[in-house]
């Protein structure tokens, strides 16, 4: 089919009266779309974690509008509709709708089945609506780590699930045939298409009501718009070429072992490039993502830059932007490359360009953040009557980089994702056989500076049955990192509390798995903190007096890495802190260690073997669905 | 006139807004509705009440009973001009104030700041105690402690306590013991405990409510004595109500002590006054549409109920402090009156900068020099430069079509009124977006609903929103610029109270359930017994929150007694179906449910003032007829548009469009193709017609 292209015909000159409508009227639809879909979704995941995306795009695929679960997904359903508008060269119908869920151009995992629309308008194609959710099963195996993709599950490739309107038995058969709830995944797919028919029905009556020629000039216009204002904050930065380098601490199966995340930015005119090409090819364990999850780093971080707040997100914004990313890297990962825990790295790399762009545009970047999602995994069964439960906890929040004007945020939620919500301690008590101890802020967790990174948090959950715990986190010794002289925060970290003992187990490398707790033991959660901004020696003294008065800084830190004085009464002598920070400053004080454990308590450290995890023999449907859970985006 | 008489005969109301302060009082014997409005007065609130009364015909010592709606509350927190306060928490939970839920809904933005407590942490205080979530004490209350700690703080300067320990929506025993010792130790102290405002779990919410009422109860505490002291001056020797933000009453004491609830009484009395009208001309489902000066809001009234909500968040979603208190659901978007026009990156933009009441928009001559949408109607016809408030208030049309001309027009190669026509567009389908939302967040449309427009500038846009939302009806009520004042005196007292209670729907005992609603009842009987005197009857309403087993949202279940008379399990379960398939498009008669809180409503029921019917006048509207003049509509250009004095309009008058009704207050805009007709109670009817 040729309708395929736009062909040239002319449009009139737009009517900004109607570009504005447009504009708001794009918005609205994606926004029903999304809200259509939480409310139709047979599935926590999608409407509690906010694991999905909705958009529309223009015939070449292009985002128009998306309205985003996570901020992460900003790039990955353009790839998605570009992939299967290749793989159909025009061969599309209206009432046509195309499914896949392949990792490798999704760049996530195999959870993220997409659907989308072509939509057609007098017979010609005029775009598309799209929507990518995450269902809570696509089979594979259930117990432990996987090494490769088939051990993950359904691999769907770019079909038509329906055809001309008509549904493809076949291939509903295969799914049905392949997924562990297939009642639910069929909720979760008839929900996916009324989102994907609201976006098209909206779409459709605004070429209706404000005619093709019209709606079509105002979406270039809009992206113009979008183009334009990106171009002007690019074209405002310093030319020149800014490098990084970062680490994740490894892999979850060669432990110990960094895996460098190192890019390269160019800024040239109104343009800016990133290359990715020196970030650490695909690893071993199920740390992968692909391409698409590479290029969605660079547009989160881009967009970070360039309009956080004051466009909404399309093509046009990221013309100015060129991505540089050969296949096989970690966040370009090829088949059969493991990719369940896809989202873990690239909050990463997104700091590692802040961090590099940083000394161009020192009022635009924050330091480096916790870039963990801090999530702990418990099952187990209830005394009660003996049911088994899965609790998917953490997601605790941990602290923000500090910036050129203000401190870093404390306990908010890593990159990754957006909207997420912790929950309520009364409710996971009322729920489940656990008592939270505490959960508060770790004072001195943020890096010291000028302005400081925000405070990371601690999480001390206590067992009342047994339970089966795991969590797997990073940047546990490559901590958040500071800038212009600003120190590093705390990093992530695990440990386990045994009932009675005075020492806590550590898990140096943020890894514990399957680990069995008994009634009375703990474990605790630990986010990072955010890194200082500019040196510390140069915090205006009240500041600091504020922190050690609230407690977000305790006297040691304040004399250690600020350079206070305190006189006897406690308060801070203002005479006493300049001399000692001068001395300080002529012999290199205070000191960063970016890579370096961070001391928790000044004790012996007990490593555990794993313990095999026994999945339950004998599961109930109800119990399936929250297994099968256990992996999912924003966790 | 018997002097007697002459006394207790009104019902007076006053909405003190940030522009306004509305008065209407009602006379019981005659029906008659008198309305006073007049600029808000923020030294001294109650001068402007006292105008309002004034200009009303009306004064206090004819009244037997005032009620208030106001905005001080809610100032006091956005402004941030409360009390130092302390606040009292469980071991281990000192940060969950800050921490909040984590959440960074401004997922782009580096430089975010998520909501800023209004105390500060070094005022925030680890107390040793500890309760289960069954409400087993684990540790018991570290009295002396707690006055340790006190008497630190109030050395420091704090005016108000506020106490929070975890799970005592199920045993409230440490809360209400740490008070008591607060409370006689420092008499002076105002002193706030969870329970006593929210019994639902979710500490952080509950915190965030609690410590909010610390801080505006000092405040609060003393404008209501004000103002009840200087009504005692007045002579006025009824009853005084303050509305809450549930749409009902509850009198000064009560409002001293949980001065958090009357937060948004002005908007929620607005949707009350629409519910009365609903019912009175027996409409079932509406939206309640208020458009003022700087938002427009939106309410639903749904199979003849007003939609609540458990809570909200002040200072808006990304940064704001939430509150979790029952209210009615109101939307809002940053559209009014007095929003601004201007070209962003060559882009139209409209809001949500708004000139407010000072400068204003060009037109009132105060100094405002951007467009704005007030201007935008003036300069299109729609109002009329001498007829503005009655013609107290002259505008400048001149300087209105310049700034239109100069500030968008130029930009977009636009004439004038095009521009105009062009900024009402995109001001029109903003607030629609809106609208939709409410009803597409519900599971419903909007196209089946009525809509009620009031609020000054309500009248003026509600066709064209209705148009795009192809809703057919809208009504224009009586008196649509006075429209929460009026609202008000239609409120009832009321007492709203939760109990979060997590029990597996098929393991409930009624028995058990039976007690905790009669113990809820008992309660919100015992806080209306004060105002007994003023009701013909009390009414107990129950819900349920409800969810499937693993969820986490859960949905307000009504639940009609004889239910719970029956025992009718499953008659329970199917409306909490019936309910998530409404809101949710699904639902699964086999899925075990749960429910995690009990709802109940006192409602005392107050005598509705009864209004005296307007004459009926036949068809013709030639009596109110006063000229015509020029007003522009989108595609069809100028038009000559006849004028009508809406206060001459009779019932049974019919007008079909294009024409002006203009009142004192405001101007209902009736387009070419639509139809009118004047109600008994002079609420105009707009049929909506279709192109």
């Amino acid at each position: 089919m040729d309708a395929i292209t736009r062909k040239g015909q002319t449009r009139t000159a737009v009517d900004p009266v109607v570009t504005e409508i447009v504009r708001n009227g794009l918005i609205a639809a994606t926004e029903e779309m999304k809200t259509n879909l939480m409310r139709t979704a047979y599935n926590m995941i999608i409407y509690e974690a906010l694991d999905f995306t909705v958009g529309l795009f223009d015939a070449e695929g292009n985002t128009i509008s998306i309205g985003l679960g996570l901020p992460m997904f900003i790039r990955g359903m353009s790839e998605t509709v570009k992939a299967k508008i290749a793989h159909f060269k025009g061969d599309l119908d209206p009432g046509d709708i195309l499914l896949t869920n392949d990792a490798y151009i999704t760049g996530s995992h195999l959870n993220h089945m997409t659907f989308t629309v072509p939509i057609f308008h007098d017979g010609e194609l005029l775009g598309f609506s799209c929507c990518m959710a995450h269902w809570p099963d696509v089979g594979g195996t259930l117990s432990g780590s996987t090494t490769d993709i088939y051990s993950e599950g359904l691999q769907m490739p770019i079909v038509k699930i329906y055809r001309k309107g008509v549904v493809s038995d076949e291939l509903v058969s295969i799914i049905k045939t392949n997924v562990r709830l297939a009642d639910r995944a069929m909720g979760d797919f008839r929900a996916q298409v009324a989102a994907v028919k609201t976006g098209e029905k909206r779409f459709l009556e605004m070429l209706r009501k404000y005619g093709r020629d019209d709606v079509l000039g105002a979406i270039d216009a809009i992206m113009g718009q979008s183009e334009r204002l990106a171009r002007e904050r690019v074209a405002a930065m310093p030319d020149g070429i800014y490098e990084a380098e970062s680490f994740m601490d490894d892999d979850g199966v060669s432990v110990g072992v960094r895996v460098p995340i190192r890019v390269k930015v160019e800024i040239k005119g109104d343009r800016m490039s990133v290359d990715l090409s020196e970030v650490s090819k695909q690893v071993g364990g199920f740390y992968n993502s692909g391409a698409t999850a590479g290029m969605s780093c660079c547009q989160v971080a881009f967009k970070c830059l360039t309009s956080p707040l004051d466009m909404p997100i399309n093509e046009g914004q990221f013309r100015a932007l060129d991505i540089i990313l050969p296949p096989g890297s970690v966040v370009s990962a090829v088949k059969p490359a493991a990719m369940r825990m896809w989202m873990t790295y690239p909050m990463t790399v997104v700091d590692t360009i802040f961090k590099a762009v940083a000394p161009a545009m020192p009022d635009q970047v924050a330091a480096g953040h916790h870039a963990d999602l801090v999530v702990g995994r418990v099952n187990g069964r209830k005394a009660s009557d003996n049911s088994f439960y899965i609790y998917l906890g953490g997601l605790i929040g941990g602290g923000w980089g500090a910036k050129h004007n203000s401190d870093g945020m404390n306990a908010t939620i890593a990159m990754n994702d957006g909207d997420t919500h912790n929950g309520p301690s009364e409710q996971v008590e009322a729920k489940y056989p656990l008592l939270v101890e505490r959960y508060c802020l770790r004072p001195d967790s943020g890096g010291a500076g000028q302005f400081r990174g925000g405070l990371g948090t601690e999480q001390v959950m206590q067992a009342i049955n047994q339970i089966n715990f795991s969590s797997q986190m990073d940047r546990v010794v490559c901590k958040p990192w500071g800038v212009f002289g600003g120190l590093s925060g705390f990093g992530n970290s695990v440990a386990i509390h045994r009932g009675g003992a005075d020492k806590e187990t550590h898990f140096p490398n943020g890894k514990a798995i399957n680990q069995v707790l008994k009634p009375g033991d703990a474990y605790i959660l630990r986010s990072g903190g955010g890194g200082g901004y500019g040196t510390p020696l140069e915090r205006d003294v009240a500041s600091v007096e504020r922190d050690v008065r609230c407690g977000y800084v305790t006297r040691d830190q304040a004399e250690r890495d600020y350079g206070v004085a305190f006189a006897k009464d406690g308060s801070i002598d203002v005479e006493a802190t300049a001399e000692r920070r001068a001395d300080m400053k002529k012999q290199g004080l205070p000191i960063d260690e970016p890579i370096a454990p961070t001391p928790i308590f000044p004790a012996q450290m007990i490593l555990e073997q794993p313990q095999r995890n026994e999945i339950p023999e004998k599961l109930t449907e109800e119990e399936r669905v929250v297994f099968a859970m256990n992996c999912r985006c924003c966790s | 006139m018997d002097a007697k008489l002459n006394q207790n005969r009104l019902r007076l109301s006053a909405d003190v807004g940030g522009t306004f302060t509305d008065v209407a009082a009602f006379d019981e014997p005659t029906g008659r509705l008198m309305l006073g409005k007049t600029l808000t007065t923020h030294q001294r609130l109650v001068t402007g009440i006292e105008t309002g009364v004034e200009k009303a015909g009306a004064s206090f010592p004819q009244a037997q009973l005032f009620l208030h709606g106001t905005t001080v509350a809610i100032n006091t927190i956005l402004e941030r001009t409360g009390a130092p306060c302390a606040l009292l928490t469980t071991q281990g939970f000192r940060d969950i104030y800050e921490i909040g839920r984590v959440n960074r809904p401004e997922a782009y933005n580096l430089f975010f700041q998520k909501h800023k407590p209004l105390i500060d942490r070094d005022m925030r205080f680890d107390i040793r105690e500890r309760c289960d979530a069954q409400g087993r004490v684990l540790i018991p209350l570290d009295e002396q402690q707690v006055l340790d700690t006190v008497a630190e703080a109030v050395k420091q300067g704090i005016k108000a306590v506020a106490i929070l320990f975890l799970h005592s929506y199920r045993n409230p025993a440490h809360e209400k013991r740490a008070k008591e010792i607060v409370e006689q130790a420092f008499p002076d102290l105002f002193v706030t405990a969870s329970h006593e405002l929210s019994q639902e779990y979710r500490e952080y919410e509950r915190t965030s409510t609690t410590a909010a009422n610390a801080y505006v109860g000092p405040r609060v505490r003393r404008y209501l004595g004000e103002m009840d002291e200087h009504l005692a001056d007045t002579g006025f020797t009824g009853t005084f109500l303050v509305v809450q933000s549930t749409g009902g009453l509850f009198d000064i004491e009560e409002a001293q002590q949980s001065c958090i609830r009357m937060l948004e009484s002005g908007p929620a009395a607005g949707v009350i006054g629409s519910k009365v009208l609903c019912d009175q001309i027996g409409l079932k489902n509406a939206i309640a549409f208020d458009m003022g000066g700087t938002t427009a809001k939106a309410g639903v009234i749904y199979q003849g109920d007003v939609l609540m909500t458990g809570g909200q968040i002040v200072g808006g979603y990304a940064s704001g402090l939430p509150l979790q208190i029952p209210m009615i659901d109101i939307q809002e978007v940053g559209t009014g009156g007095g929003s601004i026009a201007r070209i962003e990156a060559g882009a139209l933009r409209v809001g949500p900068e708004s000139a407010g009441s000072s400068p204003g928009p060009v037109c009132y001559g105060l100094g405002g020099t951007e467009p704005t949408v007030t201007d935008c109607n003036l300069a299109l016809g729609r109002l009329a430069p001498d007829r503005f408030l009655g013609g107290e208030m002259k505008l400048n049309l001149k300087g209105a079509e310049n700034a239109i001309e100069t500030k968008i027009g130029k930009a977009l190669d636009l004439g004038t009124l095009e521009a105009a026509d062009g900024i009402l567009r995109v001001a029109v389908t903003k607030m629609a977006h809106m609208v939709r939302w409410v009803t597409t967040e519900r599971g419903l449309d909007a196209a089946d609903f009525a809509m009620v427009a009031y609020g000054g500038a309500g009248p003026l846009h509600a066709a064209m929103i209705a148009r795009e939302l192809r809703i057919g009806k809208l009504i224009i009520p009586f008196a649509p610029g006075h429209f929460s004042a009026y609202g008000m005196l239609f409120a009832d007292l009321r007492r709203d109270l939760v109990n979060t209670w997590f029990k597996p729907f098929a393991d409930i005992s009624f028995d058990e359930m039976e007690t905790l609603y009669q113990a809820l009842e008992k309660a919100g009987t015992e806080d209306l017994a004060r105002g007994r005197h003023m009701t013909v009857d009390t009414v107990s309403l129950r819900g349920a929150d409800m969810r499937y087993v693993g969820q986490e949202h859960a949905v307000t279940v009504d639940i009609p007694m004889e239910l719970f008379e029956r025992q009718d399990r499953d008659g329970i379960k199917k409306l909490f179906d019936a309910v998530h398939e409404t809101r949710y498009g699904y639902h699964n008669a086999d899925e075990k449910a749960e429910i995690v809180s009990l709802r109940s409503a006192t409602v005392g029921l107050m005598k509705k003032p009864e209004r005296e019917p307007l004459d009926h006048g036949g068809v013709s509207a030639e009596a109110a007829f006063r000229g015509k003049r020029k007003v522009y509509y989108s595609g069809v250009g100028m038009v000559d548009t006849p004028t009508y004095d809406r206060t001459k309009l009779a019932a049974g008058n019919r007008i079909n469009g294009p024409a002006l009704i203009e009142e004192h207050a405001s101007t209902t805009v009736v387009f070419p193709q639509d139809k009118v007709e004047v109600d008994a109670f002079g609420n105009l009817h707009i049929e909506i017609g279709r192109a």
